[in-house]
């Protein structure tokens, strides 16, 4: 059915295209040229005549030139990771193509766990996205994944520029881990830990943290492998429970060229407006119930908060080599403005890669060093605001029709609600985030003799930061001491870690050739020190303040000895260090190129885990029958591809655990007054010698498709998953110490589901191509405790604001998902317009780990335009809002503030208590263009510029979902001791719409 | 074929130099070090200072014992006013008694009184000084006393056995009232008389062993409490005898609100240095972060915040912020008081300004009622400019908008300390008072004691006095059917002790805690005590949840 339809299609198009043409000439010779995507020259591209034998290829400007006998009507071009094409040239001589790559060429070489792989060997769940699939305006590296991989959830839930992203693979594994992904750059696993120390001095709840992948580039990523299963990632051991992204970055090529861009970015708005009344709106309400807060004015003060400053970019980077070696030395620049004043992110990266063969090519060296520098502006946005708030509530709740200055230009700050006024809190407060990086390895892979290969590879980043705040005395309202008296904060951090890895691989062929046999063996050693604390506040100034001298241009941070130093406090802490020693091997088996096999094994040795289970093993076994090359195929014309993968492993976890985790220890906890006496000590860990990782087992079972040529490709996969032995923090029989216990629990986690992919190229000829690809990925998560009965083990989902304190959102309970919503269930509002429920009781009532993860995305070109355009989103979970709930809540119209427009209309009377039901639980349901880019490839402009490419970029363009909070991609931190929530929205950074403007060409 | 064919000797030394150098599984943790008492690790000294500083946060928050004890009596309440103090309802359900196993105070109480109780064992297995081991006897009794009185089992440790992971043993009440009596006769004569009252001493010894014999009876059976033991009454009588003649300062201070005020604490000889002179044990807040004995200063500022309104103090840097707005008491305490008795407050404090009202801030001491007004005499108006006129009419849920901010009667016992007022503030909590001490005697003396009944009028008569109430003419326990009853005992300790901590105590052992009161018309017995927490009840199976829940 689908392959007639597009036959049809196809077959339409090209009959158009040649309609009007007739050739009579013997002979003619075609020319032209041969570019990717991108406008990039295609060099060693293949061109013959359909049905005939030979050809030419393209020089290494792509161009061709070849004869052929009139009356040939089509060209065959063709090109190794690019969709073959066929072009009719009824009366042409030249031709100019634009090759689309292929997805999913079964010769690609893919990156696997200490080497690499091609397509058609992969025995495990694995996805490959390359640079030409990136979507521009990216900021970090994971973001380049978004939507395009089948099973992956990344939640950009923050509008902050350089804000925290969170990855998920498959479903959530683990109780008390981040379930982020092992981060592996070119071999080097790193240790994805924000380099920052917090900000204390808001005095309204710690500010976001920054992405810890930031010191990267994206544009200097050539592709990122994600290794989903654990057949594929067991060989990562106990780091691979929640999956593994292998990033690669750009290594250079042997010819010459020099690529530049620059773009520039401004906002359109916000992606979706403050769910809070227009000052019209407004002023009806206080009829309605009767208020008469009323102050005259009539304006948006939510969008005082916003600015519009426009961001650029500019990278540069050169390219060249010879016939032993290449390198890359890209440079960037940019500054990102974000939507809220005082927002932003200021980066300088470069990155130096290459590699050079020596002895005959039996010697290869490689080395990458990548260095950056970015501040980052933050506000004071925390997601966890006490009932002060923080900016964002700030604004949301500013009455509308109150002004925000004084008739002298001061800051309004007696707002007889006595909330904070956002533009002074904006004004009035600072916060700047330094950090510096470098990231380097290098790479000794030595031939020993032809088969055996040694490779050698160190790994080395280091982070260091520095942190200035301050907010000034000018403030009144935060309810902290600082209001009239300021507060300053210097402080600094480092994250240092190294890695040494040396392997040993070996190659052989047996039966005649027909059975390929590698097997890898390896040592390991990995170490991470991370220094959080290490700040100084003092709070008290004398200047600054209402009634002081102002001296605008010192900041409290510069100025800390002008501070009251009986107010100074000094946190500083030694570096929590942790270790990992590993031993590993993989076998590889093929034969034929018909059937393979995969076994992995991988001991860990971890400084984490108690003292009796020091070393964790970690196996995996995973086989792929390629059917294609099975006789019976031999004469298909239905399929171009045909692959089935089944693969089992075990992974471990050991992210939620903190170095110190399985040892008694305890620390000196401040100071006794009396001289000579000892210091008063606290215990804050109990030992659990026992204490090990937790254990995923996994099973998934694929198959590998393709139709019609390749221009119907992809793969279906089903996965069955367990975490047994999660890690959890134990509660001690009292009395007990008030430390921490780890302990491994006696349930287990399942996610088990299904996802499928799907590439089409539904037109393609010389001046027009459409290719569609979609995925969607199933997944049902269940924690699993018997013993537990119907109560939860541990409430989280911290409910923030004010009159909720204790209130939590979600439970850990047998047989439901990770973070259920724990609540009681709303059923109305009473005569005297008070909330009712079902039950005093609470009750599992929603799910917030997403049913279905879905992307789509769809790419056209005609002649030098292209588009292409992304989405993505999530359905069958839901979201708590706790926005509506403490923020813009009924009951604030009483105290002068704004409400949320979705109270327009209800039964609700002004003294309905603020409490948590399901009143506030909303479908989490959401598809939104991420993005959306047309570009025009204007080619070579004299003889400088070889290729050149325009392009306008908008990401966040629009979401349709009914929830009605800044994003429904939200997942604001509401831990409760430490234990993740998930699916909680709290006032946090709302997502801009951006447009970027942008241009890249690259020089001969 | 020769596999190992390594010309390149480099290599090989390359490989074996790395795996020689990286075979350590090298951890290390902050500021912190292993710990392990035996080898000398910690001092009993240290682990002394934070047994006393585990004092802190079960005392001073709102929400810890405090609320265990008053909101579920006749004379504390937590009103839900629109968009505050809901709270999911845990405080509502504790004045209506109609909590649940799930209950998240009961639940951190008993956690946090599993702290006091570990750390006061841990500086027993420390080797400790005769001295240092009854202060800790002293504390760990204190936490056994407090499981006793909520949840009737009392977990515990052994000194050779505190430090494991095994499930603790656990107290029936019989022997835990044993043991309490046993530890506490022990240390009297152990303890240092010249310790400052934050300190434990002979007298607060003495007091705590008061409590338990006086609830002993209660403690045994909650629902039909026996008779006390008349030689169990005569010792109590002779405890609070050996307090009065201890030489330690004692006596009934003055300005009853003095007792609380800011520097009430006595840091200097026993009792002296502060402006309260009944103080036998307490947390020795004195208005910076560290404390006397190296403890950290409490949140004692949560004894005024929990009640004022936002508005009750306008001054810079708290504005709109002065309280939570929270905490109320019902009339019948409001009531309860003859016109000329002190106690009930509403009055200015220290001394009123040039306008008759309180310096600083205007506010009242004692139970704050009626139109609140500002040092400037200027009557104060809530968030939405109506007059703040504290009610003594309050619902569990204030559903009047009209209401909803001004309902209900606070209580400033603990006046501010303006000079840190949301700080580290100096106000000393008190835990064991002198005041008490009398009324137990007069208690005794009801109870069998030799004194009689007229040693009891006696006693507090003499209370009145200092307190500027009229004298009574006659005293007993309790009137059952008026808890408010001016000639009973309770009445009295009601007047004197309101907000201190007390009051579910002592209606349970007057076997008056289940009849019906102001916003609580039904009762179950099982109310009479508090749930184990589910986790404490996986992790240690010798815990049996308590009957109902």
């Amino acid at each position: 059915m689908t392959t007639k339809r597009l036959l049809k299609r196809i077959s339409v198009l090209l009959l158009c295209v040649s309609l009007t043409q007739l050739a009579f000439s013997q002979t003619k010779v075609v020319t032209g040229k041969i570019i990717d995507d991108k406008g990039a020259a295609v060099q060693g591209a293949t061109v013959s005549v359909k049905g005939a034998k030979g050809g030419t290829t393209t020089d290494v400007n792509g161009a061709f030139s070849i004869t052929v006998p009139a009356g040939t009507k089509s060209l065959i071009v063709s090109s190794v990771g690019y969709t073959q094409q066929e072009l009719s040239i009824a009366n042409e001589t030249t031709l100019n193509v634009s090759l689309v790559a292929s997805s999913q060429s079964l010769n690609d070489v893919i990156v696997i766990g200490y080497g690499t792989t091609t397509r058609k060997e992969i025995t495990g769940a694995v996805a490959t996205v390359r640079a030409k699939d990136f979507d521009h305006g990216a900021v970090s590296p994971e973001e380049l994944l978004i939507g395009k991989v089948a099973g992956l959830q990344i939640s950009n839930n923050n509008g902050q520029p350089g804000g925290t992203t969170i990855t998920k693979i498959r479903g959530n594994n683990s109780i008390v881990s981040g379930n982020n992904p092992l981060y592996v750059v070119d071999g080097v696993p790193i240790d994805a830990t924000s380099p920052l120390p917090p900000n204390n001095v808001t005095g309204i709840g710690s500010s976001v943290t920054n992405n810890p992948l930031l010191f990267l580039n994206p544009g200097d990523i050539s592709e990122i492998t994600v290794l989903k299963d654990a057949s594929a990632s067991a060989i990562y051991g106990a780091r691979g429970e929640n999956g593994v992204v292998l990033i690669s970055l750009n290594k250079g090529s042997s010819h010459a060229s020099v690529e530049a861009g620059v773009s520039v970015g401004t906002y359109a708005g916000l992606m979706k407006k403050p769910d809070i009344l227009t000052a019209n709106q407004y002023v009806s309400e206080l009829a309605v119930y009767n208020q008469h807060s009323d102050s005259g004015l009539r304006f948006n003060a939510f969008n005082t908060i916003l600015q519009n400053k426009a961001s650029t970019l500019y990278t540069a980077a050169i390219n060249s080599g010879g016939e032993n070696g290449r390198f890359r030395a890209s440079f960037s620049a940019s500054d990102i403005n974000g939507i809220i004043l005082k927002t932003g992110l200021k980066q300088y990266n470069a990155s130096f890669t290459g590699d050079h063969y020596f002895l005959d090519k039996r010697l290869k060296l490689n080395f990458e060093v990548v260095g950056t520098n970015y501040t980052l502006q933050s506000a004071p946005i925390s997601t966890n605001a006490s009932s002060t708030g923080n900016l964002i509530s700030a604004a949301m709740n500013w009455n509308p029709t109150l002004s925000l200055t004084n008739p002298d230009g001061t800051y309004n700050q007696k707002n007889p609600s006595g909330q904070i006024n956002p533009d002074a809190l904006s004004a009035y407060s600072d916060d700047y985030s330094h950090v510096t990086q470098l990231f380097g390895l290098g790479g000794v892979q030595f031939t020993i003799i032809p088969g055996l290969v040694y490779n050698f590879l160190y790994g080395v980043s280091y982070a260091t930061s520095s942190r200035d705040a301050q907010i000034q005395g000018l403030i009144a309202a935060t309810g902290s001491n600082f209001d009239g008296k300021g507060a300053g904060q210097i402080g600094g951090a480092t994250l240092f870690n190294q890695n040494i890895t040396n392997t040993l691989a070996y190659t052989t062929k047996m039966l005649s050739n027909n059975l390929t046999f590698t097997i890898m063996g390896g040592y390991e050693y990995y170490e991470t020190s991370n220094l959080n604390y290490n700040y100084t506040t003092v709070y008290g100034f004398n200047f600054n303040v209402p009634g002081g001298p102002s001296y605008p241009n010192i900041a409290y941070y510069n100025d800390m000895q002008a501070g009251n130093q009986a107010n100074l406090r000094v946190i500083s802490a030694a570096p929590t260090a942790s270790s990992l020693q590993s031993y590993f091997a993989r076998g590889t088996f093929n034969f034929e190129d018909k059937y393979f096999l995969t076994a992995t094994f991988r001991a860990d040795g971890s400084s984490k885990f108690g003292e009796n289970n020091r070393y964790g093993y970690f196996p995996s076994v995973g086989g792929r029958w390629n059917v294609m090359k099975e006789g019976f195929m031999q004469n298909n014309r239905t399929f171009s591809n045909l692959g089935v993968r089944l693969g089992w492993g075990q992974t471990g976890g050991q992210d939620g655990l903190i170095p110190g985790a399985s040892k008694q220890i305890a620390t000196v906890s401040g100071y006794n007054a009396a001289s000579n006496a000892a210091p008063p000590t606290t215990i804050i860990n109990f030992a659990s010698p026992d204490l090990k990782w937790e254990t995923l087992t996994s099973t998934d079972g694929g198959i590998d498709f393709g139709f019609f040529g390749g221009r119907l490709t992809g793969y279906a996969d089903f996965f069955l998953k367990k975490t047994t032995n999660p890690i959890f923090p134990g509660t001690l029989s009292v009395p007990s110490f008030a430390g921490n216990y780890w302990q491994n629990l006696p349930g287990d986690i399942t996610n088990k589901g299904f996802e499928i992919s799907l590439t089409a190229i539904i037109i393609q000829n010389e001046n027009f191509t459409w290719s569609m690809n979609g995925n969607m990925e199933y997944v049902r998560n269940k924690f699993n405790y018997p013993s537990l009965g119907e109560s939860p083990l541990f409430l989280t989902g911290q409910i923030n604001g004010q009159g909720v304190s204790s209130a939590y959102a979600e439970a850990l309970a047998n047989n439901q998902p990770i973070d259920v919503f724990y609540l009681r269930t709303f059923t109305g509002f009473d005569k005297a317009g008070i909330a009712t429920v079902a039950s005093q009781a609470s009750s599992y009532v929603g799910d917030p780990n997403p049913h279905y993860v879905v992307g789509f995305g769809t790419d056209l070109s005609y002649k030098k335009w292209s588009l292409s355009m992304n989405m993505h989103g999530t359905f069958g979970n839901q979201i708590f809002n706790n926005t509506l709930l403490s923020v813009t809540n009924l009951g604030n119209i009483a105290n002068g503030k704004n409400i949320a427009q979705t109270l327009i209309g209800t039964q609700e009377s002004l003294a309905n208590p603020v409490s948590a039901s399901t009143r506030f639980l909303y479908s989490g349901n959401y598809i939104k263009m991420g993005n959306a880019t047309i570009a025009y490839n204007l080619g070579g402009v004299g003889n400088i510029i070889k290729s050149s490419r325009i392009y306008i970029t908008g990401n966040n363009l629009f979401e349709i979902t009914k929830y009605p909070g800044f994003d429904a991609e939200v997942n604001q931190d509401a831990n409760n001791q430490g234990i993740p929530s998930l699916g909680m929205d709290y006032i946090g950074y709302p997502t801009p719409r951006s447009i970027t403007f942008g241009v890249n060409f690259s020089l001969n | 074929m020769k596999i190992y064919q390594i010309k390149h000797s480099l290599f090989g030394v390359l490989i074996l130099g790395l795996l020689t150098n990286c075979t350590k599984l090298n951890e290390s943790f902050n500021n912190a070090f292993p710990y392990n008492p035996s080898a000398g690790t910690t001092s009993a000294a240290g682990v002394l200072v934070s047994s006393y500083g585990s004092l802190n946060g079960v005392f001073h928050g709102q929400d810890q014992i405090f609320s265990l004890e008053e909101n579920t009596s006749d004379e504390c309440l937590v009103p839900t006013r629109g968009g505050d103090w809901d709270d999911n309802g845990v405080w509502r359900v504790l004045h209506a008694h109609a909590w649940d196993a799930t209950h998240s105070q009961a639940a951190s109480v008993f956690t946090n009184l599993g702290t006091l109780e570990s750390n006061a064992t841990t500086v027993l297995a420390s080797s400790p000084t005769p001295e240092q081991a009854a202060e800790a006897i002293f504390l760990r009794s204190l936490a056994q006393f407090y499981f006793l009185d909520l949840y009737a089992q009392v977990p515990y440790r052994t000194v050779p056995n505190y430090n494991t992971l095994n499930a603790a043993p656990v107290m029936p009440p019989a022997d835990a009232v044993d043991t309490l009596v046993n530890n506490l006769s022990g240390i009297i004569s152990q303890l240092d008389p010249t310790n400052k009252n934050y300190q434990a001493t002979p007298n607060a010894a003495r007091f705590l062993l008061m409590k338990v014999l006086l609830n002993k009876q209660a403690f045994l059976n909650r629902e039909n409490p026996a008779a006390p033991d008349p030689a169990d009454m005569q010792q109590v009588y002779d405890l609070g005898t050996a307090i009065k003649t201890s030489g330690a300062g004692l006596n009934l201070t003055t300005n009853y609100f003095d007792n609380f005020g800011p520097n009430n604490g006595g840091f200097g000889a026993p009792n002296t240095g502060g402006t309260s002179s009944e103080i036998i044990f307490g947390y020795p807040n004195n208005g910076t972060a560290t404390n006397p004995n190296g403890t950290s200063n409490g949140g004692i500022t949560a004894r005024w915040m929990m009640g004022l309104h936002y508005n009750s103090y306008d001054a810079p840097g708290v504005y709109g912020g002065a309280g939570w707005n929270g905490f109320s008491t019902i009339a019948d305490l409001y009531n309860t008081f003859d016109a000329t008795d002190t106690r009930k407050g509403n009055v200015p404090y220290p001394a009123p300004n040039a306008l008759g009202v309180s310096p600083i801030s205007g506010l009242n001491v004692g139970l704050a009622e009626g139109q609140q007004y500002n040092e400037r005499d200027t009557a104060i108006n809530d968030r939405k400019g109506n007059k703040l006129i504290f009610t003594p009419d309050v619902h569990l849920v204030e559903a009047d908008v009209a209401t909803l901010e001004g309902a209900g009667i606070r209580v400033i016992k603990y006046y501010p300390d303006y000079a840190h007022y949301t700080g580290t503030a100096s106000n000393q909590l008190v835990f064991f008072r002198y005041a008490d001490v009398l009324l137990m005697m007069a208690e005794a003396d009801l109870n069998g004691a030799s004194g009689g009944n007229a040693d009891a009028l006696t006693i507090v008569n003499a209370l009145h006095v200092i307190r500027g109430a009229a004298p009574l003419a006659s005293i007993s326990l309790v009137n059952k059917g008026n808890l408010y009853d001016p000639n009973t005992l309770l009445a009295e300790r009601q007047k004197e002790l309101y907000f201190e901590s007390w009051r579910r105590q002592d209606l349970i052992r007057f076997n008056v805690f289940l009849v019906p009161w102001a916003l609580k018309a039904t009762d179950d017995p099982k109310f009479l005590l508090f749930p184990v927490p589910a986790t404490q009840l996986i992790a240690n199976p010798n815990l049996k949840q308590n009957p109902g829940y």
